[in-house]
């Protein structure tokens, strides 16, 4: 009887896909009895022998047969598809304890980080940043700045010469002269760079610093603007508010000239050890253009007036970090350099 | 510079600031103090007492002394001075009781170096009576910080500080000077001057009959509070009037001067003289002297010569008070290596008026000092004519527009005529101001000069900080900063940390590293012998740092950016910028420099490496240039195994050709719209061929359908051939237009293989 065939034969399949192990031999089975050339096709082909109403009957029971072992394909086939995965994701487990491979980043020096910021402060007051030559020429670092030759203020200067009678600046103050030669009033310049004193070193004491030279010349360009200017300079660098006081210094290339102090932050002014009691540190060099060096450099200083500032990047640095040794910040000490 | 407070306010009437005080409103109005010394504290309660008798201690040196001392009364002392006798009159300080040697002492007797009024601690000072110690009195001593004066020689003196003084009291200053002392007559002795630009004015007055003594008990203690030894009365009247008045002056022995006239003029070339601080000194035409008719007396402005200085013979002394070119003293000072308390004075330009008011102290201190002396003759004094007085013309408008604050007519004009200025109205808010002889030698000249002497007075603590107005342009930026900026992040992204090095290097390491020490520019005046290079290389002190840092880390990652200098035959050196990085490993391998390469790449997108003669200090065979869009801008190597344990992959760019070569601005190219064919080739080839030179065979054979073509790997061994090995590309292929057909692709694929195998190359396909 054909309809017992189709009976024997999905409970024979469906206990033999029960049983199956591996994918490949559940594939087999599939074969054997739903393929082209199986068991089921062969009991298809074998209905054509049966009378309408058999066959019919008969054609039922196959569709359902054929049906129920698909389903039962289908389910054991995802059931291996499952485990396999699981199987290779349980493989796949990581150690995500171990360090990532490959280079952390680096740092910048401290110094190229306080200039940058620096340089976008004054860039987003309206300030160009300007770069000069390190060797410079007597008439830039001296002459043009009021400073003549036997003036005593070169004393304070200690100055690299090179053979060939160019020196080493020992400021930045010559860009200033170079900008007010390229470019005409009105002009908001700054200048960071590395200047050169003959200096013996030791941890206070460098020959090579750094340094930002900042001008600003305009009509009317007064003391109460260089007051404005430091301020807003002094309270973004120490990120806090400051108290300021100029007195009067000696620089040759400015008229009036000032020593610029900030309210010593550890005592608040009351007087300690770092301010030398005197609740005051000494910050900055600054002052009105001298109207000799406007005039050297072609401006005319009943038409214009300016301010100046020199700013000792490393001794910014310094202060900021606690940084006892000087000579660290040219050491190339990664140990040193990667705290930054 | 230090500044007696005692001494300050003898010229300045009713000064009632105290030290601590003064000492503030200097610095916030005139010059940087650094700080005030006590000074002479016994002397507050100290007074005259005589040694009435005297006792020997048992096993002492000390004695047990009984003083009287007027108004406290009799006391007992115990004393260790060896002129502690009957019948002297010392110094008796009341310092409370005190158990010595089983002897109670009630204070003691005092030496000169434990007053404060000289530095003889030998022995306990001998005094005439009470009246010695009159202006003897505890006394506060500023400082002033030297650099912060080098304009101002006026303040080189304690006059022209009290002058400063006295306006910022607004109390009146005394002038100690009585010009009417001045003797009238011929002058005893002839001077002459051979340049006035170098010396315009030389005064002199002669003494005889002087008894050279020590000073007075206050003009030694003046001298020490200020830190001068004192030495005898004539060598410490001059020092004293120096200090006053900031004229340095000079006494010679008349009687040991030849002839009867005083030379100004160069020096002769070898002339010698052994001055005052027992050196020999070597002169040269460039020094300017003081002569007599025998040779040198004196180097002009510095020092005075040994052979004319005063001894305890003296009798007869000439007074030299001179003004000399500040240049010239600077320079001699300079070239002798000599700076004295005259030098530091002539080289800030002092006013030559001051010479005959130095003349007139010197006349009435000279009573005082050595009592008997008499003066011989008239004032000698040789000058050109004095300048006339500068006037310098001033508005109040200037002065608030420089100030930022508005200072009245009449406050500017107070404040000018306490500093000693003249001031005329000159019409409605106009000044005419005439600037002081003290103030007129180099320190004033201009309104602006004015306007600081009006802001400091005023106070610049009175000035508001004010916001200038915004700008109606953008200011132009520099290319450069922004590239280096970029540099500087991305490299430290990639793990380089950033370091500064020296401009500097020595012959040795220049050399080490193929250089030509005189290819450099060199330093005249280095600060150690090592150092007296500027460095035409950023590579020799990453070295440094390499063979430094290897001590510490097994592997690192460093970088600078710095100048190279070089020579050029005129004008400034020429200053490159470049960028150094180096990757350090212990461990050996060639990685690193692939990973150097491929930082560089992120800098310069498509930057090849050629492979070029190494030099000396790089790995023969892992050197090669950086060409990027067809300049060669750097070198990427290995140091030279040598020269480094371990591996130490070097990049070396200029900076500023690199930023010269960059794109300005992106270009944007459409997408395509129809799609790419790819496939892959291999080639095989000799084992040291160059990938990039078989890639630009293969490129050139593509054509023009060629998209890109990318390198994927390389492989020798087995079954490849010894000393051959296999590079295999991607090629992609595509046309804007259409899609290429697979015939059209095939086509393209055979033609390179055909025309590599016409180069001689198998491919594995």
């Amino acid at each position: 009887m054909i309809q017992d065939d189709i009976r024997t034969l999905e409970a024979d399949a469906c206990a033999r896909i029960g049983a199956a192990a591996t994918l490949e031999q559940l594939e087999a089975i599939r074969v054997e009895a739903l393929g082209r050339k199986g068991v089921l096709a062969q009991i298809s082909k074998e209905m054509g022998k049966l009378a309408p109403e058999e066959r019919a009957q008969a054609g039922k029971l196959l569709n359902a047969a054929k049906q129920l072992l698909e389903e039962a394909f289908e389910r054991r086939k995802r059931e291996f598809d499952e485990s396999r995965l699981a199987a290779r994701l349980d493989a796949e487990w990581l150690d995500l304890t171990l360090p990532a491979p490959g280079p952390r980043p680096g740092s910048l020096h401290p110094i190229t980080q306080i200039q940058m910021e620096i340089e976008d402060l004054f860039v987003s007051l309206g300030f160009m940043v300007l770069d000069g030559p390190e060797v410079e020429t007597e008439y830039h670092n001296f002459d043009a700045l009021n400073i003549p030759r036997d003036h005593p203020a070169r004393d304070a200067q200690d100055t690299f010469w090179l053979t060939d009678g160019n020196l080493l600046r020992t400021h930045t103050s010559p860009v200033q002269v170079r900008g007010m030669e390229r470019f005409r009033p009105p002009l908001r310049m700054i200048a960071p760079g590395r200047v050169f004193r003959n200096e013996s070193v030791d941890a206070s004491h460098e020959h090579t610093f750094y340094q930002i030279e900042g001008m600003m010349i305009d009509h009317d360009v007064s003391v109460a603007h260089l007051l404005y200017f430091m301020k807003t300079l002094l309270r973004e660098v120490f990120r806090r508010d400051v108290s300021l006081r100029l007195r009067p210094g000696f620089f040759p290339f400015v008229e009036p000239g000032f020593e610029l102090d900030v309210q010593c932050f550890i005592c608040g002014g009351a007087g300690c050890p770092v301010c030398k009691q005197s609740g005051w540190v000494e910050q900055l060099g600054c002052g009105l253009v001298n109207p000799n060096v406007l005039r050297t450099s072609g401006i005319d200083p009943e038409q214009w007036s300016g301010f100046a500032f020199g700013l000792g990047l490393t001794r910014l640095v310094m202060m900021r970090y606690g940084v006892e040794d000087i000579r660290l910040l040219q050491s190339g000490d990664l140990r040193f350099l990667r705290q930054f | 510079m230090k500044f007696s407070y005692n001494w300050l306010r003898e010229y300045v009437d009713g000064l009632d600031i105290s030290p601590a005080k003064l000492e503030t409103l200097i610095t916030m109005k005139t010059a940087e103090c650094e700080g005030i010394e006590e000074v002479g504290a016994y002397l507050g309660e100290a007074c005259a007492a005589r040694v009435e008798a005297v006792e020997p201690i048992a096993n002492s040196h000390n004695v047990k002394a009984r003083v009287e001392t007027g108004p406290s009364g009799a006391k007992t002392v115990v004393c260790g001075a060896p002129n502690c006798r009957v019948g002297v009159v010392t110094v008796y300080v009341p310092l409370g009781r005190k158990v010595i040697q089983g002897i109670e002492s009630d204070g003691m007797l005092a030496s000169g170096a434990e007053l404060g009024i000289n530095r003889d601690d030998s022995a306990i000072i001998e005094i005439q009576n009470q009246a010695s110690l009159d202006r003897c009195k505890p006394d506060s001593v500023i400082e002033i910080d030297n650099k912060s004066i080098n304009h101002r020689p006026d303040l080189w003196g304690h006059f022209g500080m009290a002058r400063e003084v006295a306006a910022i009291s607004r109390q009146n200053l005394r002038d100690p000077v009585k010009l009417d002392l001045l003797p009238a007559g011929p002058a005893p002795v002839k001077i002459e001057i051979a340049d006035f630009d170098l010396c315009p004015r030389f005064s002199a007055i002669v003494f005889e009959n002087v008894k050279i003594a020590p000073s007075p008990l206050w003009l030694q203690y003046r001298l020490s509070a200020i830190g001068l030894n004192p030495i005898n009365n004539i060598v410490d009247l001059t020092n004293s009037i120096m200090a006053e008045l900031a004229q340095p002056m000079h006494a010679y022995d008349r009687d040991k001067l030849t002839g009867s006239t005083i030379f100004v003029r160069a020096a002769k070339a070898g002339e010698r003289m052994m001055a005052l601080n027992d050196e020999e000194y070597t002169l040269k035409p460039s020094n300017l002297v003081i002569a007599d008719a025998a040779g040198p007396i004196g180097i002009a402005g510095v020092i005075g010569g040994q052979g004319t200085a005063i001894s305890d013979q003296t009798t007869n002394v000439v007074f030299e008070s001179a003004n000399f070119h500040a240049a010239s003293v600077r320079r001699t000072s300079m070239a002798i290596k000599l700076r004295t308390d005259a030098s530091m004075r002539f080289e800030k330009a002092q006013d030559p008026v001051n010479t005959v008011r130095g003349l007139a102290r010197v006349v009435e201190l000279m009573r005082e000092v050595s009592p008997g002396a008499r003066l011989v003759g008239g004032l000698g004094d040789q000058k050109r004519d004095l300048p006339a007085l500068p006037q310098v013309e001033l508005s109040v408008d200037w002065v608030a527009r420089k100030l930022g604050r508005a200072v009245g007519v009449a406050e500017i004009r107070d404040i000018l005529e306490s500093l000693g200025f003249g001031v005329r109205e000159n019409g409605p808010k106009a000044l005419v101001v005439t600037i002081p002889s003290w103030r007129a030698t180099k320190d004033i000249s201009l309104k602006d000069d004015l306007v600081e002497e009006v802001g400091r007075m005023v106070g610049y603590d009175s000035i508001v900080p004010q916001a200038p107005a915004v700008l109606d342009t953008v200011p132009p930026q520099d290319d450069s900063r922004a590239f280096h900026r970029e540099a500087r992040a991305m490299f430290t992204a990639q793990g380089f940390t950033e370091v500064h090095n020296y401009s500097f290097v020595s012959d040795d390491l220049a050399r080490k590293f193929g250089f030509d020490p005189d290819d450099h520019v060199r330093v005249a005046n280095p600060i150690a012998s090592d150092q007296n290079l500027l460095r035409m290389s950023l590579v020799p002190e990453i070295y440094g740092n390499i063979t430094e840092n290897r001590k510490h880390f097994e592997r690192f990652r460093l970088f600078e950016i710095g100048r190279e200098i070089h020579k050029r035959p005129h004008g400034l050196p020429l200053e490159v910028t470049h960028l150094v990085a180096s990757i350090y490993s212990k461990e050996e391998g060639s990685a690193d420099l692939f990973e150097l390469k491929r930082a560089a790449e992120c800098l310069m997108p498509g930057a090849e490496a050629c492979p070029t003669a190494a030099r000396a200090y790089e790995h023969p065979a892992r050197s090669a240039e950086i060409l990027w869009r067809g300049e060669r801008v750097g070198r990427i190597f290995e140091l030279h195994p040598n020269l480094v344990d371990g591996r130490a992959a070097l990049l070396d760019l200029d900076l500023d050709l690199v930023q010269k070569l960059r794109p300005r601005v992106k270009t944007y190219t459409p997408l395509r719209r129809y799609p790419s064919s790819q496939f892959d080739l291999s080639v095989i080839a000799g084992i040291r061929e160059l990938a990039a030179d078989l890639r630009t065979k293969v490129k050139d054979f593509a054509g023009d359908l060629l998209e890109s073509i990318e390198y994927l790997r390389q492989y020798s061994g087995p079954p490849l051939q010894e000393n051959t090995k296999s590079v295999s590309f991607r090629l992609t292929v595509g046309s804007p237009e259409r899609t290429l057909s697979s015939d059209e692709v095939g086509a393209i694929r055979a033609r390179i293989i055909e025309g590599m195998r016409g180069l001689g190359y198998e491919l594995r396909v």
